[in-house]
């Protein structure tokens, strides 16, 4: 009868010496523990300890300084070790901030794999190198940015008006005085941010003329209006985030709004990409996505090829450089969002969400850019996209000559009900006067219209006969009853409500150069010419058909 | 007296039971004393509520490992652990779809031994899963299901279903991929009458098969109302059965005259050599303390001398305590090495392919996979049948408490495994290789294919191979080992190929590095 006895024993041994083991695992070989135990402060050894950073109002608790101790509370002086080292000086101060708010990653985990998130299945990983500044769009919100070619120039500008000899931005310029005293002009990193004295300039022209020598005479020199303007831009978008304010600026440049909305702006085709930064890997398919799998990998595979990542995808595949692709994954991961207390509501964050601010510039080569270029092309001569009917170019000078203001506003205003093209005011988000900008932005790139003295509604042409023209010469276009084929509907509520009559006949008596429709005064080898009586009737037939819509 | 003196008095009585105190707690709660006599051993056994289901004399036969390979404990110290663990589980759990997952995730990451604790769980819930079906085959190689224990072994099938649903319900908890999919497919499974509703054209008016799954998921998709359904089987309803249904299994061990043993016992153990035993009636006491317990049946005792029994406490505690010990040793040793699956976040727009359900249930699924209808109602529907009437249609003598005991023996159990494994091996080769009616005439009604397709001509073998063993050996013994035999390889070799050989789309693959990329 011992077996029983020596069993129990022997098994209960096991038990004790596995769970023994399991908690020496624990309290021993831990990293952190092995880690701390090479480190040194002033004082010698520091106590071997869990530590975490708490920040309640911000949901945090990270324990990544039971590794990177100096970046704790109060630990600044530890060393011993390369992840022991402080963090470079940043404004968040990580002792307060936590390390999760910007980086991502497990903050309660207590080992390296599971800390920096790179486990199987873990929904945020720490962001890499290369896109860490995507963490600040969890708070942040960078205010009117222009499209990237501005961006570009006010980059420029800054650099070739050599502002760089005595400012400081972001680790570059700035003259240090010899002998102390600081820099000859402000460090203006966080410019955007913090705000500036508007009358700069006056004041500068007045010390330069008052100056008899140093730096106020020989540095400065009359800067243009233009370049002011640019220099404007530049300031405002200094937030110490350069990488992600210009990758904004490229977000900007290639009508990703026209289909996605970002906080409540943008059309409806595409997922609303207001949280797309915080997509969890374990949620995507990385099939077809080369290398690691991380969102960094998926989002430059999908922005290469978006349909060969995404089954079914009609995002159309830009023709950009491998840059901006990079730039582009860069934001688009940086479109996150917390819940924020007051306290940590940051100011442009705030200016966002509480007053309404725009987070693109509201000129209109920005608004065109971030708004219609996707859909439009980036100069507004129509896009062909597989699987999808053309879009219409709308820089046409034929097309623009013909179009009054009024007639384009409507038209972005309420845009064509059932095809790609969303009503702007209220589905897409924009405000009546960056409409009118991106209006007077279509003419800068197209031309002007005619001045036309004729009421919007003269026609009075005979609509039986107009609907026998029509079949017999344009339904080959554009539909039986002009519901559309290879040319656009012509039936469509909006079109015929703001289209004149002068629009409607005079589109059809000159036709539209670059596109297939051709002037219709003129006969060409398939059929004869249209007389204007003739035009007026397909006219009035199109009316007919706006009655029976609406 | 004077009032004083009496104050005093009372004073000091007072503080003396103040002083006692601490002996006399400790005498009220161990009343007998020290367990060194005999009859201290039987008070220590039937005065105390844990231990009292147990007699207080064990017979030497019942505590041979060979006579039980402590399976029953081993099931019941699983139960225990993954009744403390899946406690300490729901402190932290919620289980709602919004939150289960990120619950299961602060367990794995942040709840300091949460990822022990969650491990320790799963473990020991597939290996009472796997205990449960041991002790089934124990007690059926054993004839521990003849008279008078035929009722227990109805309680055992009750426990062993249970023990399934419990395993099958706390699968879903995690709400990841692996748990919703495992469940879609569960309750398709729960589902499948409708194949015959369907061919039948009736599903309309009379559908059980959909109200099954309605009633198991509360909607038509896997979603909260399944979670919190199958939460509540799981923490509440099923454990609380298991529980009813355990209380009654072991107080029907006590009644039935404990363990099952030979007829001649006593003899054979006499021939052994006989281990070392406290001293029994040491105290050569002036009357026996052999309980007369009112059982029916001859019983181990009663009428007999106790020659061959020794005092429960404590020979029979140390070897279940052993194996209690070695079961925690087991799932504790697994738990460290290898951690609970957790995969991605449950999404019912991108299925899992192939989506299996849990391993217990894949020779299921491989049946399924020919008929819905046979896989998931009629053959588990007759197997289970079977099994419970298994103790009626025996009622042999030969070979009771004995392994393989019954006309053909070993030899009858060597051969029957060469047939259950040797004819599902054939089938399936077949119709892995040839296709199967649906393939060759796609337009066969589903009927037919309901009723001959690779599980049911499995069953027909089996069933018709049984026969010829009770032909054979003259005996529904050799029947029942027969068929059990078969029944225990046939759902090990389907649970293997539909664990280990069964791709994307249930098409077959070797390994699933074959399987396409795509």
């Amino acid at each position: 009868m011992k077996e029983n006895k020596h069993l129990l024993l022997f098994s209960s041994l096991g038990v004790l010496l596995l769970l023994l083991g399991a908690a020496f695992e624990e309290m021993v070989l831990k990293d952190w523990r092995r880690i701390q135990g090479r480190a040194r402060s002033d004082e010698g050894a520091v106590t071997v300890q869990l530590r975490q950073i708490v920040n309640a109002s911000l949901g945090v608790s990270d324990r990544c300084v039971s590794c990177h101790v100096s970046m704790g509370p109060g630990e600044q002086g530890v060393r011993g070790d390369k992840i022991l080292v402080a963090h470079k000086p940043v404004v968040h101060d990580p002792a307060e901030y936590g390390c999760t708010v910007c980086h991502g990653g497990q903050g309660q985990a207590t080992d390296k794999e599971d800390a920096h998130g790179k486990v199987h299945f873990w929904p945020s990983p720490m962001l890499g190198r290369e896109t860490s500044y995507a963490g600040c769009g969890r708070c942040h919100a960078t205010l009117r940015v222009p499209e990237q070619e501005q961006m570009r120039n006010a980059e420029l500008a800054f650099e070739r008006l050599d502002c760089l000899t005595c400012h400081r931005v972001e680790g570059r310029g700035g003259t240090i005085r010899p002998g102390g005293g600081g820099m000859e002009g402000p460090e203006l990193s966080r410019a955007g941010l913090k705000g500036y004295d508007g009358a700069w300039y006056g004041k500068h022209e007045k010390k330069s003329a008052e100056a008899a020598a140093g730096p106020w005479k020989g540095a400065f020199s009359r800067v243009p209006a233009d370049d002011q303007g640019l220099l404007k831009i530049y300031l405002d978008t200094r937030v110490a985030a350069s990488r992600l304010v210009t990758a904004k600026s490229v977000f900007f440049s290639y009508g990703c709004l026209g289909c996605h909305k970002v906080s409540g702006v943008g059309g409806d085709d595409g997922p609303d990409l207001s949280r797309a930064g915080e997509k969890d890997p374990g949620q995507v398919s990385f099939k077809y996505v080369p290398g690691e799998a991380t969102m960094e990998n998926w989002m430059a595979a999908h922005f290469r090829s978006p349909v060969s990542v995404v089954a079914g995808s009609q995002m159309p595949p830009e023709n950009i450089s491998t840059q901006q692709l990079n730039q582009l994954t860069l934001f688009t991961l940086s479109l996150r969002r917390d819940e924020l207390r007051d306290q940590y509501l940051p100011k442009d964050r705030a200016r966002a969400v509480k007053f309404g601010e725009r987070e693109f510039a509201t000129d209109g080569a920005t608004l065109f850019g971030a708004f219609c270029a996707g859909c439009h092309g980036q100069d507004g001569q129509g896009r062909r996209l597989p699987g999808l009917m053309s879009f219409p170019s709308i820089t046409n000078a034929d097309f623009l000559a013909l179009a009054p203001d009024e007639f384009l506003a409507r038209t972005v205003r309420e845009g064509r009900p059932g095809r790609k093209m969303p009503g702007w005011l209220k589905e897409g988000g924009l405000r009546q006067e960056e409409i009118q900008a991106v209006v007077a932005h279509v003419r800068t790139l197209g031309g002007p219209a005619e001045a036309s003295t004729k009421p919007a509604r003269w026609v009075s042409g005979d609509a039986a006969q107009g609907r026998r023209i029509f079949e017999s010469a344009c339904s080959g276009c554009h539909g039986k009853q002009a519901k559309g084929g290879e040319g656009p509907a012509l039936n469509n509520k909006v079109l015929l409500e703001s289209a004149t009559d002068s629009y409607l006949v005079e589109t059809v008596s000159r036709g539209r150069r670059g596109t297939a429709m051709a002037s219709f005064l003129e006969p060409s080898p398939v059929r004869g010419a249209l007389s204007r009586a003739e035009i007026e009737a397909v006219v009035a037939y199109l009316r007919s058909l706006q009655g029976g819509k609406s | 007296m004077n009032p004083a003196s009496t104050q005093n008095n009372a004073l000091r009585e007072f503080v003396d039971n103040l002083k006692s105190a601490p002996r006399r707690m400790y005498e009220t709660a161990f009343r007998g004393g020290a367990p060194t006599t005999d009859r201290s051993r039987s008070t220590f056994v039937f005065g105390n509520v844990f231990l009292h289901l147990h007699a207080v004399r064990t017979h030497r036969w019942s505590l041979k490992w060979t006579t039980t390979v402590g399976l029953g404990i081993m099931s019941l110290s699983a139960f225990l652990i993954t009744l403390v663990t899946g406690v300490l589980l729901m402190f932290y759990y919620k289980p709602s779809p919004e939150a289960a997952y990120a619950s299961i995730k602060d367990i794995h990451f942040v709840v300091p031994t949460g990822r022990l604790i969650r491990n320790l769980h799963r473990w020991a819930a597939n290996l009472m899963v796997v205990a449960v079906i041991l002790h089934m085959a124990r007690a059926f190689y054993t004839g521990a299901y003849r008279p008078p224990r035929e009722y227990n072994w109805l309680i055992g099938i009750g426990l062993l279903v249970t023990t399934l649903g419990l395993s099958f319900t706390g699968y879903l908890l995690p709400w990841d991929q692996l748990a919703y999919w495992a469940i879609t497919i569960g309750a398709n499974i729960a589902q499948s009458p409708r194949e015959v509703t369907d061919a039948l054209g009736i599903t309309e008016y009379f559908d059980p098969g959909g109200l099954q799954r309605l009633l198991l998921l509360g909607s038509d998709t896997v979603g909260a109302e399944a979670l919190i359904r199958f939460y509540l089987l799981h923490v509440m309803i099923l454990p609380l059965a298991l529980a009813a249904l355990m209380g009654v299994h072991f107080w029907r061990i006590r009644k039935d005259g404990g363990m099952v043993r030979p007829a001649d016992a006593d003899e054979r153990l006499s021939k052994m050599k006989q281990g070392e035993t406290y001293p029994v009636f040491t105290e050569a006491p002036n009357k026996t303390y052999q309980l007369a317990a009112v059982v029916r049946g001859k019983t181990a005792v009663v009428g007999r001398g106790p020659e061959n029994t020794v005092p429960s406490m404590p020979h029979l505690f140390y070897a279940e305590l052993g194996v209690m010990m070695l079961t925690l040793l087991a799932c504790v040793a697994l738990s460290m090495v290898s951690d609970a699956p957790l995969k991605e976040l449950a999404n019912p727009s991108v299925p899992e392919n192939p989506a299996k359900a849990p391993w217990y249930f894949l020779g299921l699924q491989e049946m399924v996979s020919f008929s819905a209808f046979m896989g998931g109602i009629g053959i588990p529907a007759i197997v289970l049948a079977g099994l419970a009437l298994i103790p009626y249609l025996d009622r042999e003598k030969e070979g009771t408490g004995e392994w393989f005991g019954g006309p053909g023996g070993w030899r009858l159990v060597k051969l029957s495994m060469l047939i259950g494994f040797g004819a599902p091996l054939a089938i399936e080769s077949f119709a892995i290789r040839f296709g199967w009616l649906r393939e060759w005439f796609p337009k066969i009604p589903q009927l037919i294919v309901t009723a001959i397709n690779p599980a049911t001509i499995l069953t027909a073998v089996y069933a018709l191979y049984s026969i010829w063993c009770i032909r054979r050996y003259g005996s529904a013994r050799s029947g029942a080992l027969g068929l059990f035999t078969c029944f225990l390889c046939g759902f090990l070799l389907l649970t293997i190929i539909g664990t280990y050989f069964r791709g994307p789309n249930w098409v077959f693959y070797w390994s699933p590095s074959e399987w396409p990329k795509h």
